[in-house]
């Protein structure tokens, strides 16, 4: 070890010297690079049930946004082309209010021809009036004679047919005027029922149709209904309550809501019913072809005022649960309790 | 008498360093392929460390890994929700899909189908973009290793397109994630996208993340859920545990590496016995003057015990060096990315080095007790 | 026994097993060493010379007899008390020397000093001193197999008288040495091992220095055969 200093020796000196430096090194390097499994708060906040739910029983669910009176879709009760169209999307309509018009020429032409046909069971009306005036003039003269010489007994006799036929031509042209009457009023009616008006008051919430496309009594092109409508005051929300949940459901309590995507607006929603039906779930996975045999009960509960939610949205829902302990595996024997 | 001990030790430089060089290479051989092994089987609950903040998964009663899982129905989520102490729910998506490149190349992928809304499931940070490059249309998110898998000649994977299902998949962003067991590339997509890129089954939704509320334990609450909801819940160590135990059970490699370890105990064994027994040899004269002069066998017994801590300290340090110069060497490599070396292997490998130098050290030892300091006047 | 017998030796037997045949190397010795004096115990390869001072200076337990030394009866003593007592009473030089080779001239003339738990430095101070007087002092930081075969010899003598024992064992010091080196050693051993309070048995079948011992004990097959201050003359 010519290299070193005298009384320095490499293995007895430097060498452990080295090892000890170097397994503090190692030491550190091994617990600074140990793996961090720790597990993390979540950037965005999930939804989440807060207050008294959290810690209490209670149950999930999705749901979505819909109108108070639920989403009407406007149809057609004749088919032809859209003539003009009165609302867009957003508008607040009234009942009544008209939506749309459908193409009413063919009607207002049989109007227009039932119009004529008045004119000219009047005017019927009139000759005939006329001829029977004649008539009766001439048979009061020809009764007025006293000379039976003077009038001759036939032309008495035609001169009362005349007056009868008058008579009845008058009827005819009245009848004629009547059934003018009633093609006009037909012709009118169906120029009515070609402007589609708002069943109810109510907002616009789709509009799937513009001026001269044709409507079908069968429903618009892609199967979309033409207009839909509906009372967004209040909002609606529809949420699903999986089968198996529902029986813990606390009917008639409140739901705490909030949309997707921003779990920390929350808003209470008050219970308005549920849906009689236990159907099959197919809303909220987003898939057109989605097979499921999952059922969920649809319980309604009314939004309070709010521009967070629009008619359509996914929220997520807390709702109060029938505190009945941890559900007990199903036997076959046990009737489950209904509150 | 330790002085002496440790200059006759050093004195004879070559056995001196045959020591050394076998309780290093024992140290390194145990320590190091004992690391790999862990890293290894670890990587069978990478798919639960990527996704930090799931601190409880629901799955199926018979799903059993991230990777061996069964679809549930979609109002699992709802009843997870439904669970008290559970703060939150999340789904998580997981299947397999076939990819194909730009280049017409097929390749497995694993899907993963991350909550829409908040992006759990997603691991924690991102080598290239933010993971908000989600809310893109028809955006995807590919492992570092998948970029290595999938763009071999370099190219830069941002924007490239794949056809996944036959729906477009454009890569937005690259996740710094930790490898999976089978380096399968990894895609990340939204859960409402991840159902598009999957081909359609009756159920999807493969696992339910939760956090729990404060003051409570996850598993308390992972025995609540299971309790309500009759699925399967776990923590989050015992779903990785579970990930570990599917490869364990599996495939072969503990035996493989068993077997290794064994080698490397056996030939630090072999090596500094034969070398310390040689060594005690050339010295027994010495050890013997030293007994007729009066040196007490326990005071023997120290001084082999200096010396074996000696060259068990110097070399057990140079064998760990050399497992840390070698995992730090290679942590570049996609295939050793996030391998660390657990504490407890060093403990491990040193437990080893202190019981292969109390089998030498006594076999040594049992010479030099044995010699009879009369031998010495012969 | 008498009081200045260093060490009083009575009826010593020992057998060692060869196979399944018992020899017996001793055949009862009884014999006093006395301080101040440089004893010569002398004889034939085999006659037991080596086993009889194996058992004298306490590391050879006797099959049967008993050895006071500075009257102690040392095969009473525990393993351990029998270690100590060497440690404090007794030097030894052997014939081969048994330097210790890593470490240096110093250091090892200074290792019963060290054994006895005295730190390293003033234990090598001490051993310098010696080796000073032994006038290989300029030889202390040498390793042993850098000094020739004689300073080799005077490091073991100074081993053997550092820790100050009553009692030098020396096994053959001058087989290896031709007549005068051996002489010389031998002069030096008189010079700095004989003492009043010292007893200093050499092992030795060397005839050129049977002139310079106190005393001389012939061994014979295990028994002594000539006890006296002058060679016999058959030697």
């Amino acid at each position: 070890m010519a290299l070193l200093p005298q009384n320095v020796s490499f293995s007895r000196q430097i060498l452990p010297i080295l090892a000890l430096i170097g397994i503090v090194i190692a030491a550190f390097y091994i617990f600074s690079d140990l793996p961090d499994r720790s597990t993390s708060e979540p950037e965005q906040q999930p939804p989440k049930a807060t207050g008294a739910l959290a810690d209490s029983a209670r149950v999930a669910g999705t749901g979505l946004v819909e109108p108070a009176s639920e989403i009407i879709d406007i149809g057609s009760a004749l088919s032809g082309l859209v003539t003009d169209l009165r609302v867009q999307p957003g508008d607040r309509v009234e009942k009544g209010q008209p939506l749309f018009l459908v193409d009413s020429r063919a009607a207002r032409a049989r109007l227009t021809e039932a119009n004529a046909a008045i004119a000219e069971a009047r005017a019927a009306i009139n000759e005939a009036r006329t001829a029977q005036s004649t008539a009766s003039q001439q048979l009061a003269l020809f009764r007025s004679i006293d000379d039976p010489a003077a009038v001759s007994r036939s032309e008495v006799i035609r001169a009362e047919g005349e007056a009868a036929a008058a008579k009845s031509r008058l009827n005819v042209a009245r009848a004629r005027l009547s059934a003018a009457q009633a093609s006009a009023s037909s012709a009118n009616t169906e120029i009515g029922r070609l402007t589609v008006r708002a069943p109810i008051s109510g907002e616009i919430l789709a509009v799937n149709i513009r001026p001269g496309e044709f409507v079908a009594t069968q429903g618009g092109g892609g199967g979309l209904p033409f207009i839909q409508m509906g009372e967004t005051n209040p909002l609606h929300v529809r949420i699903d309550i999986d089968e198996n949940e529902a029986v813990r459901l606390q009917m008639g309590a409140e739901a705490t809501v909030s949309p997707r995507g921003a779990a920390e607006l929350q808003v209470k929603a008050k219970f308005v019913r549920a849906e009689p039906q236990v159907v099959p779930k197919r809303q909220l996975t987003n898939s057109a072809a989605e097979r499921v045999d999952v059922r969920v009960l649809q319980v309604i509960y009314a939004l309070p005022e709010s521009d967070d939610f629009r008619v359509g949205q996914q929220v997520d829902a807390f709702i109060p649960a029938v505190d009945n302990g941890p559900r007990a595996p199903v036997q076959s024997t046990e009737v489950e309790e209904q509150e | 008498m330790l002085w002496i001990a440790i200059r006759m030790l050093t004195g004879d430089a070559q056995k001196f360093y045959g020591l050394l060089f076998g309780i290093a290479f024992s140290t390194l051989l145990i320590t190091q392929q004992l690391t790999i092994f862990v890293n290894l089987i670890e990587r069978g609950a990478s798919g639960v460390y990527n996704a930090p903040e799931a601190e409880v998964w629901v799955m199926d009663p018979v799903s059993r890994t991230t990777d061996v899982n069964y679809a549930m129905p979609s109002t699992a989520l709802d009843e997870v929700r439904s669970v008290p102490g559970v703060e939150w729910a999340v789904p998580h998506l997981r299947a397999v899909a076939s990819v194909r490149t730009g280049t017409g190349d097929l390749e497995g992928v694993a899907i993963i189908g991350v909550d829409d809304a908040t992006l759990i499931g997603m691991p924690e940070n991102m080598v290239a973009e933010t993971k908000e490059v989600l809310s893109q249309p028809d955006a995807v998110v590919i492992d570092d290793g998948g970029v290595f898998n999938l763009f071999e000649n370099g190219e830069d994977p941002i924007g490239q397109r794949l056809e996944l299902n036959d729906q477009r998949a454009v890569i937005r962003g690259v996740a710094d994630s930790i490898p999976s067991f089978t380096s399968q590339v990894v895609l990340y997509t939204k859960y409402s996208q991840a159902l598009n890129y999957v081909p359609g089954t009756r159920n999807r939704l493969t696992f339910v993340l939760a956090g729990v509320t404060e003051g409570e334990t996850a598993a308390g609450v992972a025995d609540r859920i299971e309790e309500q909801t009759g699925l399967k819940a776990e923590t989050r160590e015992e779903f990785a545990q579970a990930g570990v135990d599917f490869i364990v059970q599996n495939t072969g490699i503990p035996t493989n590496f068993g077997i290794t370890v064994v080698l490397g105990f056996v030939v630090g064994v072999a090596i500094v016995g034969l070398t310390f027994s040689l060594f005690i040899r050339d010295n027994i004269k010495q050890f013997g003057a030293l007994k007729a002069i009066g040196v007490t066998n326990s005071k023997i017994v120290g001084m082999v015990s200096a010396q074996a801590a000696l060259v068990g300290a110097v070399g057990y340090a140079l064998g760990v060096i050399g497992t840390v110069t070698f995992i730090w060497a290679f942590s570049g490599n996609p295939f050793f990315k996030g391998f660390y070396i657990p504490w407890q292997i060093p403990l491990i490998s040193l437990a080893a080095v202190v019981v292969i130098l109390a089998i030498t050290g006594w076999i040594a030892l049992r010479s030099v007790l044995n010699t009879e300091p009369a031998s010495v006047f012969r | 026994m008498n009081a200045e017998s260093a060490i009083c030796a009575r009826g010593i037997i020992r057998d060692f097993q060869a196979g399944q045949s018992t020899i017996r190397v001793l055949h009862g010795i009884d014999t006093d060493i006395r301080s101040g004096e440089m004893t010569y115990v002398v004889g034939e390869s085999g006659s037991g010379k080596t086993t009889l001072i194996s058992i004298m200076c306490g590391i050879l337990w006797p099959t049967e007899g008993e050895v006071q030394v500075f009257g102690t009866d040392i095969y009473s003593l525990s393993d351990t008390e029998l270690v100590n007592f060497r440690l404090n009473n007794i030097g030894f030089i052997f014939q081969q020397y048994n330097l210790i080779p890593s470490i240096d001239a110093a250091a090892n003339a200074a290792v019963p000093l060290i054994a006895k738990g005295m730190a390293i430095e003033p234990a090598r101070q001490k051993a310098i001193e010696l080796l000073e007087k032994l006038n290989i002092g300029d030889q202390a930081n040498k390793l042993p197999n850098q000094l020739s075969g004689g300073q080799q010899q005077r490091v073991a003598i100074a081993r053997a008288l550092v820790h100050e024992p009553r009692l030098v064992v020396c096994d053959e010091p001058t087989a290896a040495l031709d007549a005068s080196s051996g002489r010389r050693v031998m002069d030096l051993l008189r010079e700095v091992a004989v003492a009043p309070d010292r007893a200093c048995i050499i092992v030795t079948h060397d005839n050129r220095i049977f002139d310079l011992a106190d005393r001389i004990l012939v061994l014979e097959d295990g028994r002594v055969t000539h006890d006296g201050t002058d060679m016999p003359d058959d030697h």
